[in-house]
């Protein structure tokens, strides 16, 4: 005994085999590390267990003790006596103990599964035929394991229900295939605390539905659909899309914030498309240390833009006016010709979702000729997340108790959903969480302080947190003290910040104001500490770290290009002001996926290939860099981006590899210290992650992938080697405005070009808007006049308590010209 | 304020008073019951409201509605008689007796009396198995038991309800 509690084991027999699991285990869950399958229905490895279906009975048996000498009895044969329970018992809600012994294999067990089967078939159609869940199904699996060939009950008083129900506009529910088991609810209510779906009624009028407005609209509806064990739940994306066995599997990385969930695309020929490879859904693939079993519903349903109708096929020059398709030797030669003509004049501008390998050729190409290469992005500070962000080691999951998470500037689950479920999750386990941002936010409710500094404030809200300067600050009440003290003293500390309200000044303040406190408190250069850009593009953080940085002055910069060479971004359609600068541009070279207001301006355009059709890496916020892979073939002639870039270098004298994207990373791992350890092989590498899912049951973990190609690998830091990380000075940004001052933010559902080619999420995104406080609302009505940097915009107006007096609130990418804090005028 | 807070200031601050502020979901039962109380219903507008004074989503407020059978979604009679047709009372002739209520009052099980006095519903077992056939009967006074009934004590008490609601 003494020698398990020292190891914290409990050894155990599961169908004669032994095994070894922590204590406190679940019987089901030390099944599936024996490799024995005991089915489940309402048991999620993420979950608290219910016991509600009664899927996963066994018989479970201890060893006799003698009473008197607390000695083990032993059989005849010597081996330890075993006393069964009178009843079977569920393992999903039994927890291991030492010596016991569990069967699953007995006919009285087997008998029981048949039993608690035949039950849920009283009422369930088993219309498999026509069922999404089909082929992936559990029921349907274990229908044919155990169930009767003939039901014992009436047919006709089997119970009729409605077969689509819209919980929303993204979910159906058929609600005779309902089982009960609530993990959907579950899932809604302990895991991303939306509990926008429940039950109603009960017994066996129970049923699923929503009483809020509008309906089942979270940001993670699609996990439900997963993690439903029939095919309740559906998607409006997918249903009756195809059959699960007729689809293949292709990892992918999403690009959409700076988690960079890790993703299965399901891809499979259709007739539809003309025999074409299409990708048919987007479903999680598990990763422990990024998104668990999750990802947010922009992540699943936005990638129909990759796909849609108006891709560009193959490249453009503009003649008199008009857009002439050409080949591809005549646009790379214009193109090379004008870039190489600008010299100094030369701007190039890089989205922020493009690939390492994409990142890295532009700037290759951009110093090469003498130009400026400006990565797309209003955040600063991706420089500090190399010297003092989470090294390798870390996982977000590691931390708890004794840790501090301080979040600031975000309203973190709309800039990067998988960030706040993560940083609420570590809050449950007791992590402190201080949550520091103008307005109220859905992460408020697991803070342990909140701090509510004024837009513009926020570096120096920051800096009066070192406890050294804490005096100097008119926030410093008991809770900011308290805060203080506990983020000094925390164990483990990581910040997040994030961009609201914040321009390049700002950011840049705020930015090395985290990584001072973090410096100051002694969190870098340790696994589990560090700073974490909540970037506003997926693959900021890769940008920065291929050398290019955004630029503060990239409007006069354009004004003044001889040549501009735009890659994945629409400047022209995100902000008028750039509009306006992009037409002043000499040449304009556009390489893109489709039709954007900034391919308007172009004089050449490139068509870029998609994620789905190119290989590549990404780097996360937290600095893990992640591959993806080819799903579909390309959309015509386009090409991928590294490549087209290195077409152009060849033109213009400078030799980039142009075909295989793993050779441009050799070229990464060979410039940057911090890549120099990583090649292809080291990116796709697994391990056996937690829970195990994809085995037999098919769904024990639902049914996202297991992670057969890649966990990524977390990036060395400076601090992390032990090199001295010196911050530079800022000045703390002057706010003052007399009037209204318009702040921008981010909202997850954006405009950008990414969401609107998908049909389901299409009527999620608003249209423009700003909120106001209602006290400074007087006489306004519902759609305004915005005066913002010298435009004029009409848009509608939303009232909202959370914003403080004085502040318009802006949301970014919806064609207003705001890229920092601006004063304004709102009229009607 | 919304409209709930409005009208039954008092009563919902003394079922508030009795919670700790951090627990008040507890207080969903009894702010459900005060919604329910004068109209014989919950309205949705009730459930979104009892939401926003108990910081919970309105799916959450109509699944208690829903779980519990004395809370109720649709409008019925000011009286509503629950007859218990569960098996004890069925062994004592429940069934029977409804069934000649049914058509002595000249509505099928679950309907309402044009006059919207009476609706009459079965239940399941109410614990007072050997004195059937019995109901319940919910109305804005409450719930009161009545035991031992025959049809004619049954029509006699619906009387009753009728002289009260004209005088
Ligand atoms: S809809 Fe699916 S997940 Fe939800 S309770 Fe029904 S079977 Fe379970
Ligand atoms: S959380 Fe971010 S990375 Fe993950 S799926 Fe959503 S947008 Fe993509
Ligand atoms: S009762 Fe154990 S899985 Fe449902
Ligand atoms: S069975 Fe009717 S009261 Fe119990």
């Amino acid at each position: 005994m003494a020698e398990q509690v020292k190891e914290n084991t409990v050894t155990l027999t599961i169908d004669g085999v032994e095994v070894a699991v922590p204590q406190g285990t679940l019987v089901v869950d030390a099944a599936k590390i024996a490799g024995q399958d005991i089915p489940v229905f309402c048991y999620h490895p993420k979950m608290e267990p219910v016991g509600m279906c009664r899927m996963c009975l066994v018989d479970i048996g201890y060893p006799v003790k003698d009473r008197n000498t607390g000695e083990a009895v032993l059989n005849e044969d010597g081996t330890p006596k075993i006393q069964f329970g009178r009843t079977l018992v569920t393992g999903c809600t039994q927890v291991v103990s030492e010596g016991m012994v569990v069967v699953g294999y007995s006919e009285k067990v087997q008998q029981a599964r048949k039993d608690v089967l035949e039950f849920f078939l009283t009422s369930h159609p088993l219309d498999c035929p026509i069922c999404d869940k089909g082929g992936e199904c559990p029921l349907q699996n274990l229908t044919l394991a155990y169930g009767p060939g003939e039901s014992r009950f009436n047919y006709d008083e089997k119970k009729k229900n409605l077969k689509h129900v819209p919980l929303g506009d993204l979910i159906f529910l058929d609600r005779e295939r309902c089982i009960h088991c609530a993990r959907c609810t579950r899932f809604q209510e302990e895991i991303v605390d939306d509990p926008v779906i429940g039950f109603y009624n009960r017994g066996r009028s129970l049923e699923i539905t929503t009483w809020s407005e509008p309906g089942f609209d979270s940001y993670w509806s699609g996990n439900t659909t997963d993690i439903c064990p029939v095919g309740a739940l559906t998607t409006a994306d997918f249903r009756f899309g195809a059959r699960p066995w007729e689809m293949l599997e292709v990892a992918s990385i999403c690009r959409e914030c700076p988690v960079g969930c890790n993703l299965t695309l399901n891809t499979r020929r259709e007739a539809k498309s003309g025999g074409k490879m299409v990708v048919k859904r987007v479903m999680p693939r598990q990763n422990e240390q990024v998104n668990e079993l999750w990802i947010c519903d922009k992540g699943r349903f936005g990638y129909h833009y990759a796909s849609a109708d108006d891709r560009l096929t193959t490249p453009l020059i503009r003649k008199e006016g008009e857009f002439i398709p050409a080949s591809w030797d005549e646009a790379l030669s214009l193109a090379a010709e004008k870039m190489q003509a600008a010299g100094s004049r030369l701007v190039s501008v890089a989205g922020g979702q493009l690939s390492n390998e994409d990142y890295f050729h532009i700037g290759q190409l951009t110093e090469h000729l003498g130009g400026k290469a400006v990565l797309y992005s209003n955040m600063m500070g991706g420089d500090l997340t190399t010297k003092v962000g989470m090294g390798p080691g870390s996982n977000l999951a590691d931390l708890g108790a004794g840790d501090a998470i301080l979040v600031v500037a975000s309203d973190l689950e709309e800039e990067a959903p998988l960030y706040w479920l993560r940083v609420k999750q570590a809050a449950e386990r007791g992590a402190t969480l201080i949550v520091a941002n103008p307005r109220a936010t859905k992460t408020d409710r697991y803070a342990a302080h909140i701090i509510r500094y004024e837009y513009g404030q926020e570096a120096a809200a920051i800096l009066a947190l070192s406890l050294d300067r804490i005096g100097d600050s008119d926030l410093a009440d008991e809770s900011f003290k308290q805060a203080a003290k506990a983020f000094a003293e925390a164990e483990n500390a990581v910040v997040f910040f994030g961009s609201e309200g914040t321009g390049m000044a700002q950011s840049d303040a705020l930015s090395k104001a985290c990584a001072n406190l973090l410096i100051a408190t002694g969190h870098t250069g340790r696994p589990n500490n560090g700073l974490v850009g909540v970037w506003d593009k997926g693959n900021v953080q890769g940008g920065w770290d291929m050398g290019l940085q955004p630029s503060a002055t990239l409007f006069d910069d354009l004004k003044a290009a001889k040549a501009a060479y735009v890659v994945g971004a629409d400047l022209a359609g995100d902000n008028p002001a750039y509009k306006q600068a992009l037409a002043q541009a000499e040449f304009v070279v556009v390489q893109e996926l489709h039709h954007t207001a900034t391919m308007e301006l172009a004089d050449v355009v490139l068509p870029a290939q998609s994620f789905m059709e190119r290989e590549g890496t990404l780097t996360s916020g937290e600095r893990r860099v992640q591959r993806y892979y080819p799903a579909v073939p390309p959309a015509g002639e386009s090409k991928a981006d590294f490549a087209i870039t290195a077409e152009i270098a060849a033109m213009a004298g400078k030799e980039l590899e142009s075909v295989s994207a793993g050779l441009v990373f050799l070229g990464i791992v060979g410039k940057f210290k911090d890549y120099a350890d990583l090649d292809y092989q080291a990116l796709a590498e697994v391990s056996e992650q937690w829970p195990i899912i994809g085995r037999e049951d098919l769904y024990y973990g639902g049914t996202g992938y297991a992670n057969h190609q890649g966990l990524g690998v977390l990036l060395g830091t400076a601090a992390g080697r032990g090199e001295p990380v010196l911050i530079d000075g800022f000045d703390l940004p002057d706010t003052g405005v007399d009037g209204l001052l318009a702040v921008p933010v981010t909202r997850l559902y954006d405009q950008g070009n990414n969401l609107r080619y998908a049909a389901v999420m299409f009527p999620r995104i608003a249209s423009s808007y700003v909120s106001l406080n209602p006290a400074d609302a007087a006489g306004l009505g519902e759609s305004v006049v915005v005066e913002l940097n010298g435009f004029q915009v009409e848009v509608a107006l939303k009232l909202d308590e959370n914003v403080p007096q004085g502040i318009v609130v802006v949301p970014r990418s919806f064609g207003l010209p705001i890229s920092a804090p601006t004063p304004v005028v709102v009229k009607n | 304020m919304n409209a709930l807070q409005h009208k039954y200031a008092k009563d919902i601050e003394k079922v508030l008073a009795k919670y700790p502020a951090d627990r008040k979901q507890s207080a969903v039962m009894p702010l459900l019951y005060i919604a329910q109380r004068d109209g014989g219903y919950v309205t949705k507008q009730d459930l979104v409201e009892i939401g926003e004074i108990l910081d919970m989503s309105t799916t959450e407020v109509a699944s208690i509605v829903g779980f519990y059978t004395l809370y109720h979604d649709q409008p019925a009679g000011t009286y509503r008689i629950q007859v218990c047709t569960d098996l004890s009372c069925a062994l004592r002739g429940a069934d029977e007796f409804l069934e000649n209520l049914c058509e002595n009052v000249g509505i099928k099980v679950g309907e309402t009396t044009e006059d919207g006095l009476v609706t009459i519903e079965a239940v399941m077992c109410l614990a007072g198995c050997d004195k059937a056939p019995m109901f319940q009967v919910q109305s804005p006074e409450g719930i009161e038991y009545h035991e031992n009934q025959t049809v004619e004590s049954t029509l006699a008490l619906i009387e009753s309800w009728k002289q009260e609601k004209e005088d």
